[in-house]
């Protein structure tokens, strides 16, 4: 497996996007599957087994949201929803049908690059979920899973349980964004929307301990009106 | 809708009859019962639509003056010239007001939709002409990479490359400005779903946003330490954000400081966007917001080729949340932008 180049299905209708995003796939060593169509797509995840898929939600023969649901009803891959600005509800409603993430048109090399990675590694950890994660290191802030202990600057945090639930389960899918509902989910086991505030206010003290201001933010990154997502680790 | 019409006409006939029925009862004054109920139908021919119902109602009048109040009372007579000649005078009152009721509704249609069709052709020129200086740097740029590439220096290819790069975030945010103008206006109905945000995390992700376009340009941030919730269509308001900042960047000529602001003041937040730069200039400050300039006035070396729709943008989606924006000159130099969002969702909002 580790001597094969991991396979993305990209599902876009749109021909000059399909090259570019084959010509930068193909340049950072990952092999690209195109389809143009939703019907293409469905007939490809099967034949190929995509490692990762690379969704636009403007397709010519269906609904990129009926298209998820059918994925996720038959595979556990990742899918990193392409979408325009102007569709950020279509965004949302994608990654809580289970789209792994999102990246926006017009959108860079780094960027797109960042979410395969930080998709694919996510994955890889779940299926290995024998092997729990025990630290997390980035920049100047360390996490240790077991002792629940938050340090910065190697000068230790102290955290509530909830706060310290709350960045866990960030670091653990560090890189990738968590919409509001999933983690309010894991946190709090149901999705009341009544727990968002409860959310807010757990995030802003969660960045006031971590000394995060608007313009320095270095770790935990606000996604306006989707979620949150926390600087990847170092490799 | 459709009943409408009909309603308004048959409850002015009502109401005149009952009006002329209470006259001749309480004052016995027969005269006046013909003047009610032209006035009656008049009434009907300046608010119903078209003269359907303005002639109907003169011909109900007639019969009803004729059948009620003219003599032999509650039976009709055709004979006297009387009311034949009241007859004829209510039906031309009624023709000549409808005619002219009509006239004027469709005279101010005509206007409204002449007002829209010369914003519609201001703003298409304005957009082209915006259009046209990045994609002319753009298209110029390529030729030059495909057909002298070879003999330019590497620091002269990644420049022209910067610059296409810089050129079409410029046109991908012009475009995303257009689509929020069209898809707030559409219907003219304002279709913004606000939900409660935090005033900081709405600051970081517009200030981060900006920064990724001019690092160049570091904002200084002043807002409150406490937890702020305001209602707001998220994406929206960041929009209003990055387009305020970078409103200074391309017109505040000299600025070497951008602060940006928000506070909490009663019922309202109110946020504000500054520079010190050359300020704007006065002749500008009253139409600001309303947009697109006459062709007239875009000078002809306009390099920066804005012609103020990310302003106008700014004014359409604050409107849409019932807040206001406003811009001023700041007496120790430098241009003000600012706005407010109220903190409490009106009952009738939507």
């Amino acid at each position: 497996m580790s001597n094969n180049k991991y396979r993305i299905l990209v599902v876009e209708d749109e021909r000059s996007i399909n090259s570019l995003v084959e010509a930068i796939l193909t340049a950072n060593g990952y092999q690209a599957i195109l389809a143009q169509t939703g019907a293409q797509a469905q007939i490809m995840a099967v034949s190929f087994q995509p490692d990762l898929i690379l969704l636009d939600l403007g397709l010519p023969d269906m609904d990129g949201q009926d298209l998820i649901r059918l994925i996720r009803n038959e595979f556990s891959i990742p899918v990193i929803v392409v979408s325009a600005r102007t569709d950020e509800r279509d965004k949302v409603k994608a990654l809580d049908l289970g789209a792994s993430d999102y990246v926006t048109k017009p959108f860079g090399s780094a960027e797109l690059l960042a979410r395969i990675r930080a998709n694919l590694r996510d994955c890889l950890r779940n299926r290995e979920s024998g092997m729990p994660q025990e630290a997390f290191h980035a920049g100047d802030l360390g996490i240790d899973f077991g002792k629940r202990r938050v340090t910065l600057l190697e000068q230790e945090i102290p955290f509530t349980q909830t706060e310290f639930n709350i960045l866990a389960l960030l670091a653990r899918h560090a890189g990738k964004v968590l919409t509001h509902e999933t983690v309010i989910k894991t946190i709090w086991g149901n999705s009341d929307p009544g727990n968002v505030k409860k959310l807010q206010v757990n995030m802003a003290n969660i960045r006031k301990k971590l000394g995060e201001t608007p313009g320095a933010t270095h770790y935990i990154f606000t996604e306006i009106g989707v979620g949150y997502r926390m600087l990847e680790e170092e490799s | 809708m459709k009943w409408k019409n009909f309603l308004i006409a048959f409850g002015i006939e009502i109401a005149t009859f009952c009006v002329c029925m209470i006259v001749d009862l309480l004052l016995d004054m027969k005269m006046l019962t013909p003047m009610i109920f032209i006035l009656g139908v008049f009434l009907v021919s300046r608010y119903t639509e078209g003269y359907f119902y303005g002639i109907a109602a003169s011909i109900a009048s007639v019969l009803l003056v004729n059948y009620a109040f003219t003599f032999p009372y509650f039976a009709f007579d055709f004979a006297p010239t009387v009311s034949f000649i009241s007859a004829v005078c209510m039906m031309t009152v009624t023709f000549i007001t409808s005619t002219m009721t009509t006239q004027i509704k469709r005279q101010s249609q005509v206007k409204a939709e002449n007002q829209r069709e010369k914003m519609r052709a201001n703003l298409l020129r304005a957009i082209s002409h915006d259009l046209r200086t990045p994609l002319t740097s753009i298209r110029g740029a390529c030729s030059v990479l495909l057909e002298d590439g070879a003999s330019l220096s590497d620091a002269q290819r990644r420049t022209l490359l910067a610059e296409m790069q810089e050129n079409s975030d410029w046109l991908v945010r012009m475009v995303e400005n257009l689509l929020t103008v069209t898809r707030i206006s559409a219907d003219g109905g304002v279709k913004i779903n606000k939900s409660p945000v935090v005033l900081e995390e709405l600051t970081e992700s517009a200030i981060s946003k900006f920064n990724k376009q001019h690092p160049e340009h570091p904002v200084r941030v002043d807002i409150p330490e406490e937890f702020i919730l305001i209602p707001m269509d998220a994406i929206l308001i960041e929009q209003v954000l990055v387009n305020l900042l970078e409103n200074a960047v391309q017109h505040a000529k000299g600025m070497t400081e951008l602060c940006f602001s928000a506070k909490v003041d009663g019922t309202e937040a109110i946020f504000a966007v500054e520079d010190d730069g050359a300020g704007i200039p006065e002749d500008r400050l009253p139409n600001l917001f309303s947009g697109y300039l006459g062709s007239e006035r875009i000078p002809a070396d306009n390099r920066k080729h804005n012609m103020g729709i990310g302003l106008s943008v700014c004014s359409t989606i604050i409107h849409a949340h019932g807040g206001t924006i406003s811009a001023e000159n700041r007496p120790e130099g430098g241009a003000r932008f600012r706005f407010s969002l109220p903190l409490e969702e009106k009952k009738d909002e939507q």
